[in-house]
């Protein structure tokens, strides 16, 4: 994938789920509405392609006055990745050359790797994870389960452990990926199965599609460096 | 301004830390009184947005599309969080008026408190971490 393939791509996803999260303040708070229906106008012009780079940055604005709208994320790590999609993106439009170009796009790949490579670190050394007892405690009673007949998942044990460790493993691993691009295409569908399961059973569906959003960028990069090099 | 900045070096320089502690939970609980006289102390404390008892696996699926009364209830754990680490008005303010908004009332006394659930051994403890200022309604919209 091109570089200004991956960058297109990327734009059309973060325009497609900004446009998703935007409709769901619709009928919220009138001040609310005022930052959410610009930006879901926004969002199509980003999906249409139509001054990208400008769309970018009034994007780019507008999330900084959400963040002091809501003292913060609204929805904690997915939003991290939104407004970290749309700087990569915004530096990536205005960079001067194609060093600072590739860098700043190349940057959201790398954070990307770190995204599931860390998740599964800090898990691993947590002796509560390799026990499987923490997953048993999100099921029994974190407030992730999106209905109380999935508490009960919290009484299979040996179910959780497998998932536990399965989720750590492929965590972990997920930079190996980047060796080959089959290999790469492989790990970015089971991951994003992974993401589809948080979403179901989690309710946790802006970051499916955020996750899916940065996706292109990792292509390019294992194409453009990872491939170079082997 | 520089607040906002601290707001967004977390997204431009991760962590990456997800679920690598699961952490005693909160729930937001709410009682409301139509009038003072009532004694908003004696009216039981209901929970805010119980989750369904179950959801099918199409509910789930169309979830990936809509669902703005889940990301808002995650909205308020945050706000939940926040409180508990420290005071702010705003997460106060901002659980005071999703509930208010909520209930629909017009008129009457509203307050939360925030119960925090946690696993000792095989059990688990519920303990009271939080009582919010007692509000009256209606409550301004917007901050």
């Amino acid at each position: 994938m091109s570089f200004d393939e991956a960058m297109r791509l990327t734009e059309i996803l973060l325009g497609f789920a900004f446009a998703q999260q935007s409709i769901e303040h619709f009928n919220s708070f009138a001040k609310e509405q005022r930052l959410f229906i610009p930006r879901f106008f926004l969002a199509l012009l980003l999906i249409a392609g139509v001054q990208a780079d400008w769309v970018l940055l009034l994007l780019f604005l507008l999330g900084l006055v959400q963040l002091y709208y809501f003292q913060g994320p609204y929805n904690g790590g997915s939003d991290r990745m939104s407004l970290l999609i749309l700087s990569c993106l915004c530096l990536a439009e205005w960079a001067p050359g194609v060093f600072w170009r590739e860098l700043a796009f190349g940057y959201l790949a790398v954070q990307l790797v770190f995204s599931y490579f860390f998740s599964g670190w800090v898990k691993i050394i947590n002796p509560e994870w390799r026990s499987g007892r923490a997953l048993r405690d999100v099921f029994l009673f974190s407030v992730y389960p999106v209905s109380e007949s999935l508490r009960l998942w919290s009484t299979s044990p040996r179910i959780l452990f497998v998932a536990a460790w399965g989720v750590m493993l492929f965590e972990l691993i997920f930079p190996l990926g980047l060796l080959m691009q089959c290999s790469l295409m492989i790990a970015l569908v089971v991951a994003a199965s992974f993401h589809l399961a948080n979403a179901c059973l989690f309710g946790l569906n802006r970051f499916f599609w955020i996750w899916l959003a940065a996706y292109p960028s990792l292509l390019w990069f294992q194409q453009r460096f990872v491939s170079a090099l082997t | 301004m520089l607040r906002t900045l601290k707001f967004l070096l977390p997204a431009l320089v991760p962590s990456w830390r997800f679920f690598d502690v699961i952490a005693p939970s909160p729930r937001i609980q709410f009682v409301w009184s139509e009038s003072r006289a009532d004694n908003i102390e004696h009216v039981s404390w209901r929970e805010f947005r119980p989750p369904p008892a179950h959801i099918s696996l199409i509910g789930m699926l169309g979830h990936l599309f809509w669902n703005p009364r889940r990301n808002e209830t995650l909205y308020l754990v945050s706000c939940a969080e926040r409180l508990l680490q420290g005071y702010t008005r705003h997460s106060e303010d901002e659980i005071l008026r999703r509930i208010a908004r909520e209930l629909a009332a017009q008129t009457g006394y509203l307050q939360f408190r925030l119960l925090l659930v946690k696993r000792v051994g095989d059990s688990l403890q519920h303990t009271v971490a939080f009582h919010s200022r007692i509000q009256v309604l209606p409550m301004r919209d917007g901050l």
